[in-house]
């Protein structure tokens, strides 16, 4: 390292413990301490009888201390010792009532004791900085994994002594003015040098190996260049994915085996206690079973939408009027389309049962009846999706190329022998995509039976995502919810296993 | 097998585009046709017309003596390779090939027994379990020609089937169909509009323009009597060089003069093709400077320009004397050359 370099470190050192040790002495003087103070008490009340309590001024009493605390101005009275003791009053949350004291030591030697803890922190920091940029010249990756381990291993030590730092104080709970408890205080800023030191720390660390290993980046094969600049580029998209995605999945599986109460504190781990909760609720296995009768609408919806699709592949006019007619229910909003077929499903004025009264049948209350709620539920999801279908399938037809069609013709195929033989195999790829994608948001189907059933009558409706949204918002059970949720998580990753598996070996084919 | 008869087909598109206009044509039992012409000229449509993918707007298909125009592909009996092979990518070579026996509900057997014997006859026995996906571009067509044959039919359509191949195994595989047609027999029907395969293919060319046929004739007749201008600039590679000129009786006289039979007329256009063009300094050589020489081993192309401003190639044996930028004299050699009248085409002599 050049002399230059080594200023520039020495320097930054400086800075950074002239700038802790500042912060530090700041923070104790203004003795701001509010919440923390409150905690403060608390943890003497918690501690009181335990430890032993230093004598205290007798003609110190809480009233006392309340009566000068109005003038807004910190105490200093003498300890016995010879101490000098700043106190203050400690009011509640709402800055309202004084609920108790608290007297730090105001003389500079507990101070400096304070603030030397950060002072050692950050020499420690500055050494581990020094030590870790010094290797960056020998651009080996060996000497960047030094490098950043060096750094690291300072900055965690850092963090452990700051950790240490502490103010000796006396604390007095209003209730029990007579007896006073010896604390160690945090100083206040150290929750945020402590931040401060972790992510210097790992961020450093990590900010260290690169630079060394962009050092060493000249004798690396193209290859893992280019496949680290994919990565460069998909990172943004990627942590979005992980805070967003993957962290709240990792949060579920967590939540799912501890008992986790929106408002208790205590949320202990129980294992798998929640599953077998699940396991023997009939409930759940019914909306299992739900589930999977609901997921036959798909593959009904997909024949009709092949033939659909047959037909509205003919050149005919007016023939993409009708293709956007039979798409536009996919494009309009599920609770509109629930609100109108709720309509249309009305046992006294629904479309279908005046038809069906017309016809001289006897009415039949669709949403309202167990043996119907599912079907009709399914009959409106066939509905909403049957344009999406037919367009998936319209867009597969039209990429066969019609001179297989006539080569079919001229072989002496019939029609319908050039669609089972050419056509439907064809498609297959195009098949399995709709039927397993359309099976996974199967069960991710919430809104029509939120707003069309709420899973009644008598269950005949009740579906895994609307179990699950009622087992955490209704009763409240998020621990089972979550338990629920990783369930259909396992069955929704099979399905999404088989899917891949089966595109891929599609792929192979043609 | 069978001949293949049109009578006056026509066939006119939606927004009155005519596609073949009033083609009379015949193909004998067993004889093989090219039909050459520039894209859009109307050929693949007439061999549409033929297979039953595309209606006549008027006229007749006549298939051994029977009338087919109306009839489905598949009540016609004609087999077609397609541009593109059209192999069907999720059957094997095996499938493929059995294709239009299974579709006709033959037996397992005899399925078999033909699949197996047109494959042995295309050489692709070892390819028969593959997809067509894992074959080359001549594999295909072979695959392609083999489903054609296998069930034996009347009458053989092939839509431009060596396009997409490679000039290697182009040049391979003319060779093979016409070993394959003589060793069936077959009646065959050839689209293409590269006039080196239908010259060296067919027995018989139709030389069709704007959805016209032009002439049909045996190659080396169509080269050396084109009937219309157009056809002449159609068959033969380089192009005829064509002059602007008159007759005299004995004489055509232009930027190159020749002796001619062709009626006197003021507006003729005469046709020479490159190797008939005579380099030296004969009393009658029109002088010439050099623009270009390519030499193809055999033979060399020298391009020419006159002092009339025309440019002319011709057609040397080994390598050119001359260099670029030469001036040289240039004849037509004796007895050669055709004469057309310049309005409409047609041949004068």
């Amino acid at each position: 390292m050049t002399r230059a370099e080594t200023r520039v470190v020495m320097l930054a050192i400086i800075v950074w413990t002239v700038a802790s040790i500042g912060v530090a002495w700041h923070t104790l003087r203004g003795i701001d301490y509010g919440a923390r103070s409150r905690d403060a008490l608390a943890r003497a009340h918690a501690l009181r009888g335990r430890v032993p309590t230093p004598a205290f001024p007798r003609d110190l009493d809480v009233s006392e201390l309340a009566a000068l605390h109005k003038e807004e101005r910190p105490l200093v009275v003498d300890d016995p010792d010879g101490s000098e003791i700043v106190t203050a009053a400690v009011k509640d949350a709402d800055d309202w009532d004084i609920i108790g004291a608290v007297g730090l030591y105001g003389r500079w030697r507990e101070r400096a004791f304070a603030t030397a803890w950060p002072a050692v922190a950050a020499l420690l920091l500055g050494v581990g900085m020094f030590a870790g940029v010094r290797p960056v010249r020998d651009a080996s990756p060996r000497a960047a994994a030094v490098g950043g381990l060096a750094l690291f291993g300072a900055a965690a030590a850092a963090t452990a002594v700051q950790l240490r730092a502490s103010v000796p104080a006396l604390a007095s709970h209003a209730e029990l003015p007579a007896s006073l408890s010896r604390l160690a205080l945090p100083p206040p800023s150290l929750a945020f040098a402590t931040l401060l030191l972790v992510c210097l720390a790992v961020g450093g660390a990590l900010a260290l190996s690169a630079v060394h290993w962009h050092a060493a980046a000249a004798g690396r094969p193209a290859r893992v260049q280019e496949t680290l600049g994919a990565w460069a580029f998909i990172a943004p998209s990627l942590l979005h994915l992980v805070v967003f995605t993957i962290a709240p999945v990792g949060f579920l599986f967590w939540i799912s085996v501890h008992d986790w109460d929106l408002l208790a504190t205590d949320r202990p781990f129980v294992g798998l206690a929640h599953f077998r909760e699940i396991g023997a609720d009939p409930l759940f296995w019914r909306a299992l079973r739900n589930g999977l009768v609901y997921a036959l609408y798909v593959p009904a919806t997909m024949i009709a939408a092949l033939a659909a699709a047959v037909v509205l592949d003919q050149p005919l006019r007016g023939i993409k009027l009708l293709r956007v007619v039979v798409f536009l229910p996919f494009v309009a909003s599920t609770v509109a389309i629930a609100l109108v077929w709720q309509w249309l499903l009305h046992r006294d004025f629904g479309l279908l049962n005046v038809a069906l009264a017309a016809m001289h049948l006897p009415r039949v209350d669709w949403l309202g009846s167990p043996a119907t709620a599912l079907p009709a539920l399914m009959l409106v999801s066939a509905w909403s999706q049957l344009g999406y279908m037919m367009v998936i399938y319209l867009a597969g037809l039209q990429a066969i190329p019609t001179s297989l069609l006539e080569a079919a013709r001229l072989d002496g195929a019939s029609a319908w022998q050039r669609f089972r033989l050419i056509r439907w195999p064809l498609l297959r790829p195009v098949s399995t995509y709709l039927l397993l994608t359309g099976i996974i948001w199967s069960f991710h189907g919430f809104t029509l039976v939120y707003v069309m059933t709420e899973g009644g009558p008598a269950h005949a409706t009740d579906v895994l995502v609307y179990r699950i949204f009622q087992t955490a918002w209704e009763f409240r059970r998020f621990d089972v919810a979550a338990a629920m949720s990783v369930v259909l998580c396992a069955v929704l990753l099979a399905l999404t296993a088989l899917q891949w598996r089966t595109v891929k070996g599609e792929a192979a084919d043609v | 097998m069978a001949a293949l008869e049109l009578r006056h087909l026509i066939k006119r598109f939606a927004g009155g585009v005519v596609g073949v206009d009033d083609v009379t044509l015949t193909v004998g039992d067993g004889a093989f046709t090219a039909l050459v012409g520039p894209s859009g000229c109307g050929k693949t449509t007439i061999l549409r017309m033929v297979a039953g993918l595309e209606e006549p707007t008027s006229g007749a298909v006549v298939i051994g003596g029977r009338e087919v125009t109306h009839l489905p592909p598949a009540a016609r009996d004609v087999a077609m390779v397609f541009q593109n092979y059209a192999l069907y990518p999720h059957l094997t070579v095996r499938e493929n090939i059995g294709f239009p026996l299974k579709v006709r509900k033959t037996q397992g057997a005899e399925v078999a027994r033909r699949v197996a014997h047109a494959a042995e006859l295309l050489e692709i026995g070892a390819l028969l379990d593959r997809k067509p996906a894992q074959l080359s571009g001549g594999q295909r067509q072979r695959v392609a020609l083999a489903r054609a044959i296998v069930r034996e039919p009347a009458l053989f359509l092939f839509d431009e089937p060596l396009s997409n191949l490679d000039a290697q195994v182009r040049a391979q595989t003319r060779a093979e169909l016409v070993a394959l047609h003589r060793r069936l027999g077959a009646t065959m029907l050839f689209v293409t509009h590269d006039q080196v395969e239908a010259m060296t293919m067919a027995q018989s060319v139709a030389v069709m323009a704007q959805g016209r046929v032009l002439q049909e004739a045996p190659p080396m007749a169509l080269y050396r009597e084109p009937q219309t201008l157009a056809v002449a600039r159609l068959i033969g590679s380089p192009s005829i060089n064509t002059l602007v000129g008159r007759t005299t009786g004995e004489r055509f006289e232009g930027a190159l003069t020749c002796t001619t039979t062709a009626a006197p007329h003021g507006d003729v256009v005469l046709a020479v093709r490159p190797e008939h063009l005579v380099l030296g300094t004969a009393i009658d050589a029109a002088p010439a400077t050099v623009l270009l020489v390519e030499p193809l081993g055999p033979e060399s192309l020298v391009r020419l320009r006159l002092r009339s401003g025309d440019v002319v190639v011709a057609r040397v044996a080994g390598e050119a004397t001359c260099r670029m930028g030469d001036d040289v004299g240039v004849r037509v050699a004796a007895g050669e050359g055709h004469c057309f009248r310049a309005g409409d085409g047609t041949r004068l002599t």
